[in-house]
């Protein structure tokens, strides 16, 4: 398992084309979006679906799956777009985000769509849920593992803080959590907004083994992934810094393509990117 | 022909209004400022505009801290943030203690209608209801915000106002009296009564003027503050018309609907007809289709109070 080949990581690095390609897609059809948290924590989600989480889509309540908690539930498109891609459902079906009662609501709901396991949108709720999942596991002996990718500008939410002590106290090794690190929120720079950093000595400080990786590196994200615990009897945690919007070079860094309403120039951007980025890994 | 507003530019430009007029006020974000109108105050008073981030249940305390300082704090952010998710905090807080806080909820109802339940907000009303001393105003009209944002920061006391996303149409021909507590007749009829309130009264006033082409003269009453709400004027309309449609973007359990059948039903009891949401999550979707599955469009409730009448 921790045997990945530079093929797999090339493997790993196209599917994330792929993910951003099914991304943009929604956004096409309905127009809008919310694209920079999705785009950011893309290589993350494509490395968990395709790599790491043990999962069966063609059996998509499986009792012994992993389980994937995306507690940012705007970042909804990267999830819906993994989904698809992995098989859950037909990949037509993103076609109707938007529609009337759309299996793909702007935030995941878990009775509309196969594989959704949580219903998020609310932000600080994610990290409580999957904690409760991680325990539930442990108590069963069970080895199924819970993965989270949470938000920076999110961590704000003082409920975050009461889950990570928790998750502490319980020694929840089979947890392990992304903090999808693209330093902006809606309004802005999140060292301005509301500054929590240094991150690592937080989590550090709450009883979490720490690692910082580039968030966007296939091989980094896959090492941390497959090596966790990172310390005996407590739960993982991982800075990803990563850039939001991360592969539209016109909405890269931009805290206003949070929520992209499109234009058809930036939209012809947008394919112009992915196709370089498709040629790149050839 | 109809001309529209955003709300939120709306309340942007009223709350600068007063702000200019009131040095206490305060506006405290929770990264919610630029959706929530607050960035025109932020360009003219940087020193007042106060960000804390994604934490919408220690934003309270501090608004209720500053308070006590003898500021005018103002919270504003997506309604079901600034209600549901803080509930405790407003009621102890801000309820219990009395303070002069006035919170806003934006994209309020279904108005946020594609980003689904965990953004709509239809109970808020009901809970916050719930808290003694707190006021609560629903406007339906641009201009009805304005006045309804001025009067909240005369007001001394805690106030919830919401408002949506949608842009909605002037429904007023000019100028009229808005006092808090104070329900409006915006159509006079005998035959029915409608009362509507916020973001779909403009929905009830279509209602009546189809229905009106069709012989039927119902009275609308625009009821803008839901707490303390206008007994006399329900009162009088259920004498006057002896039935009553109620027409709301909230849960029906503690929304209009309830408060009118309480007041009529201890007071001078007649039928009463809801409209608004039932018991469930509403999905997601166009707003005016997503309105149209709960009966919210006009031709809907005119249906519905020709129904109700030939009862
Ligand atoms: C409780 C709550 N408050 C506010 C919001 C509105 N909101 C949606 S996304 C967002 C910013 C999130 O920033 P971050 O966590 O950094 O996410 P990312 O940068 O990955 O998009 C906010 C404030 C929300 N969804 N939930
Ligand atoms: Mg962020």
């Amino acid at each position: 398992m921790n045997q990945i080949s530079e093929q797999d990581v090339k493997r790993l690095e196209r599917i994330a084309v792929q993910i951003r390609r099914n991304i943009l897609r929604m956004i096409k059809v309905y127009g809008k979006g919310h694209l920079g948290g999705a785009m950011s924590a893309a290589d993350i989600v494509t490395a968990l679906y395709f790599q790491i989480m043990r999962i069966r889509p063609e059996e998509p309540k499986w009792k012994d799956r992993d389980r994937f908690v995306l507690s940012a539930g705007h970042k909804c498109l990267v999830l819906y777009a993994a989904l698809a891609e992995r098989g859950y459902f037909n990949k037509d079906l993103l076609d109707t985000y938007g529609a009337m009662d759309s299996k793909f609501p702007g935030h995941p709901d878990m009775h509309k769509l196969p594989g959704v396991e949580t219903n998020t949108g609310a932000l600080g709720h994610g990290l409580s849920i999957a904690g409760g999942m991680a325990l539930g596991a442990k108590l069963d002996g069970s080895d199924v593992k819970v993965y989270v990718v949470m938000g920076d500008g999110e961590l704000a939410e003082g409920s975050n803080w009461e889950a990570a002590a928790a998750c502490a106290k319980y020694q929840l090794e089979n947890l392990l959590v992304f903090v999808d690190k693209n330093e902006l929120q809606i309004s802005g720079s999140t060292k301005e907004v509301m500054n929590y950093d240094p991150l690592p000595d937080k989590w550090k400080a709450f009883g979490w083994a720490v690692r910082e990786i580039d968030g966007h590196n296939m091989r980094e994200i896959l090492d941390v992934a497959t090596r966790f615990p990172f310390e005996k009897g407590k739960p993982s945690v991982v800075i990803a810094h990563t850039v939001k919007s991360k592969g539209f070079s016109f909405a890269e860094g931009k805290a206003s393509y949070h929520y992209w309403k499109v234009t058809p120039e930036e939209l012809a951007q947008a394919e112009r990117d992915l196709a370089e980025m498709e040629r790149r890994l050839q | 022909m109809e001309k529209f507003a955003d709300p939120r530019e709306t309340f942007a430009e009223a709350l600068l209004e007063a702000a200019k007029k009131d040095s206490r006020i305060v506006a405290l974000s929770a990264d919610s400022s630029s959706g929530s109108g607050f960035s025109p105050f932020k360009k003219n008073f940087p020193d007042r505009h106060l960000e804390f981030g994604i934490m919408e249940q220690g934003v309270v305390g501090f608004a209720s801290g500053l308070a006590t300082m003898g500021k005018i704090p103002v919270v504003a952010t997506i309604a079901t943030f600034v209600t549901s998710r803080p509930f405790e905090m407003v009621r102890n807080d801000l309820g219990y203690m009395r303070q002069n806080v006035k919170l806003v909820g934006r994209c309020g109802g279904i108005t946020y209608n594609d980003l689904g339940p965990t953004h709509h907000s239809l109970e808020d009303f009901a809970i916050l209801g719930t808290i003694p001393g707190f006021t609560l105003l629903s406007p339906g009209d641009p201009l009805e915000i304005r006045k309804a944002t001025l009067a909240m920061f005369e007001h001394v006391g805690p106030v919830y106002m919401r408002i949506g996303q949608q842009p909605i149409p002037f429904l007023y021909e000019g100028e009229y009296p808005f006092q808090i507590g104070k329900g409006i007749t915006m159509r006079e009829g005998k035959d029915l009564t409608i009362v509507a309130t916020g973001t779909v009264l403009q929905k009830a006033i279509a209602a009546s003027d189809l229905l009106k082409k069709r012989g039927i003269h119902t009275r609308v009453i625009n009821i803008h503050t839901l707490k303390p709400i206008d007994r006399e004027i329900l009162v009088q309309a259920a004498r006057e018309t002896g039935k009553i449609v109620t027409v709301e973007e909230n849960y029906l359990r503690g929304g209009l609907g309830s408060l009118v059948a309480q007041v009529v039903s201890t007071e001078y009891p007649v039928p009463v007809r809801m409209i608004g949401i039932d018991d469930t999550f509403v999905g997601t979707g166009p707003y005016e289709d997503l309105l149209a599955k709960f009966g919210l469009q006009p031709e809907q409730i005119a249906e519905t109070a020709v129904t109700f009448l030939r009862k």
